[in-house]
């Protein structure tokens, strides 16, 4: 275990210095220039020029790097061109919004992945089509369909932002304080743009589901749990499900380290303030740090949640040793 | 799945999703995918107006004589701009897959065939990169790098190989293991011959089936990184980006940003079904 947790530890450091590596090499080539964004077309070159000596911009690469790194070891990873705030506040402000988000759209996608897999009647195999269809759309498709018939037809969802404040967990704190409407309101919010992110990751998982309970329902032990005489549900919950949600989960810790990245176009569509928002804004401004901070925050998460998922596995299966 | 308790594998073999063997079916599906790489190669001469120059009058509703599709908010033909964007999506989505294919195919041929410390370290190499969230670090070096559709598609394929290298090296190392290869090297054969004559025409259809497969993560994953603003620069025709310039007209004029999406879905269905017809003609010649 202990042994284990080491690896991915460095593994995880390995991950994060090769992402803010790409960022700091690469912005080099960068065609925008920050300091123009920052101060305006209209400032003095000499203006320009003193700004890019107190943000260090003129030194050698190598030492802003290291600069960078050991800042970022102090908990401080620069300040936005863009917002003129200290990158953590921002990351602070914005990242429980991504949050909440992806967990809602991870149940979705574990509830529909389990559907898709286990679900015999016809309505299983019109929601298996559905989300079939559903996964070939690019996100933004499904965003903008969703829009019309919910939003614009219906008038059941609203279509933009948390309905309540921008930052803090709002789903969670409402939840927590009993503030009923609050927490109405922003699960009516949450439900259009999680179940957007949740289409394609539900259909990977219940790909890999459906066809790892297939396997097990051939296998020996469970028709010899039939010929004793258990009941089919026994045999259901006992025999298969246990045996076959190894590939399930594995897969969807996967898919959830994959949600991260593309909340960053569902943010966008669905105005939602995450750090998936944040990042479409930085971009433009040529917005390093900000850039590097989200890039650092989500490859931390990457590698944090697939190291759970495989503790989670080992425990769901003893025959696995971490 | 009643089917599967009355068959009992006895044996712990991987079901693999049975693969449709209608020929006829699988012939015409694969004949789409190539039918999609012809317009997307003729776009330029199929487009019946200038993609970027007004043709007509503003926000046309689809089915406008001489605008099959419409136009968008300043009277662009959107037939031709999505033809024209067709054209960048599956064109860049092929050179994605066939750059992968080469860098990672190349590694994982010779880490296979030659086992031992090569193996061992392209093996990790290979590891390290599969570690990456890929698509993150696609972020990451095009918003470094600056949009542009080159820089989006360095991005891209700098995190694409590695699960090339994977499945090659996987076959390879099980073709390596059959008697044909066996008798070859007792037959004295060289190393180069036997990787050129026996393993590598072995790990072609796999290849190909894989890269087949592959093309339509890549042409939404594109279509992601243009809609963030991550792909071609304004005003050049992109669906994604056509899509997200679009979305403040989603509610009055729904086309403009639905007809690009819808062209994304499109590409990436043909070629999914290709690619699954595709494997369903190999797998059954084998």
């Amino acid at each position: 275990m202990i042994g284990f947790l080491t690896r991915r530890a460095g593994a995880a450091i390995a991950v994060l210095l090769v992402l803010t590596a790409a960022v700091f090499v690469l912005q080099q080539n960068s065609p925008g220039d920050p300091v123009k964004a920052y101060l305006g077309a209209n400032a003095s070159p000499a203006a320009v020029a003193a700004e890019r000596a107190s943000l260090h911009l003129d030194d050698p690469l190598a030492s802003r790097y290291w600069h960078y790194l050991t800042q970022a070891l102090r908990g401080d990873l620069g300040t936005s061109y863009r917002t003129h705030r200290p990158v953590t506040a921002d990351l602070g402000a914005f990242l429980p919004a991504t949050v909440e988000l992806v967990v809602v759209a991870f149940l979705f996608a574990l509830l529909l992945g389990a559907v898709f897999a286990m679900l015999r009647t016809i309505a299983g195999t019109f929601v298996r089509g559905i989300l079939l269809v559903g996964a070939t759309a690019p996100p933004f498709l499904l965003a903008l369909g969703g829009i019309i018939l919910f939003y614009a037809h219906l008038g059941w969802l609203p279509a933009t932002g948390r309905g309540g404040n921008d930052d803090g967990f709002l789903l969670t704190h409402s939840l927590v304080t009993g503030d009923w409407a609050q927490l109405g309101a922003g699960l009516q919010h949450v439900v259009l743009p999680a179940l957007v992110l949740a289409v394609a990751p539900a259909v990977s998982i219940g790909r890999i589901l459906r066809a790892s309970l297939q396997q097990t329902l051939g296998a020996d032990h469970v028709r010899t749990a039939r010929a004793k005489g258990l009941t089919e549900a026994a045999v259901f919950g006992r025999h298969v499900l246990r045996n076959s949600i190894g590939p399930g989960l594995s897969m969807a810790g996967l898919q959830l380290g994959f949600m991260f990245a593309g909340v960053v176009v569902v943010e966008q569509i669905f105005s939602w303030p995450g750090i998936g928002n944040y990042l479409a804004e930085s971009i433009p401004a040529a917005d390093y740090p900000a850039i590097a901070g989200v890039t650092v925050v989500l490859g931390a998460v990457y590698v944090v949640t697939n190291t759970v998922v495989d503790m989670i596995q080992a425990l769901a299966d003893p025959r696995i040793a971490l | 799945m009643s089917d599967a308790a009355v068959v009992p594998r006895r044996f712990g073999v991987r079901s693999r999703t049975p693969a449709v063997h209608n020929t006829t079916l699988n012939r015409l599906l694969v004949g789409l995918l190539l039918l999609v790489t012809l317009i997307a190669l003729a776009a330029r001469l199929l487009a019946p107006d200038d993609p970027i120059q007004p043709a007509g009058d503003f926000n046309l509703p689809p089915g406008s004589p001489g605008h099959l599709l419409g136009t968008d908010l300043i009277g662009r033909d959107l037939l031709s701009r999505t033809l024209w964007g067709i054209q960048a999506s599956w064109l860049s989505a092929l050179a994605v897959v066939l750059v992968g294919l080469l860098v990672g195919g190349l590694i994982g041929l010779v880490a296979g065939a030659s086992g031992g410390w090569v193996d061992n370290v392209l093996m990790r190499l290979t590891d390290l990169f599969l570690a990456l969230p890929g698509v993150l670090v696609a972020i990451a070096i095009v918003a470094a790098l600056g949009p542009g559709l080159v820089h989006t598609l360095i991005g891209i394929s700098i995190v694409w190989w590695p699960y090339y290298a994977r499945i090659i090296r996987g076959e390879v190392r099980a073709l390596a293991a059959r008697p044909h290869v066996e008798a070859a090297r007792l037959a004295g054969a060289s190393r180069g011959r036997i990787l050129r004559r026996h393993l590598l025409p072995g790990a072609v259809p796999t290849a190909i089936v894989t890269a087949s497969l592959d093309i339509g993560n890549v042409v939404l994953l594109l279509a992601g990184l243009s809609f963030i603003g991550l792909g071609q620069l304004a005003p050049a025709p992109e669906l994604g980006a056509d899509t997200a310039r679009a979305l403040t007209q989603l509610l009055a004029q729904w086309w403009v940003p639905v007809i690009p999406g819808l062209a994304v879905m499109l590409l990436s269905l043909v070629a999914n079904l290709g690619g699954d017809a595709l494997r369903g003609l190999l797998d059954g010649r084998r």
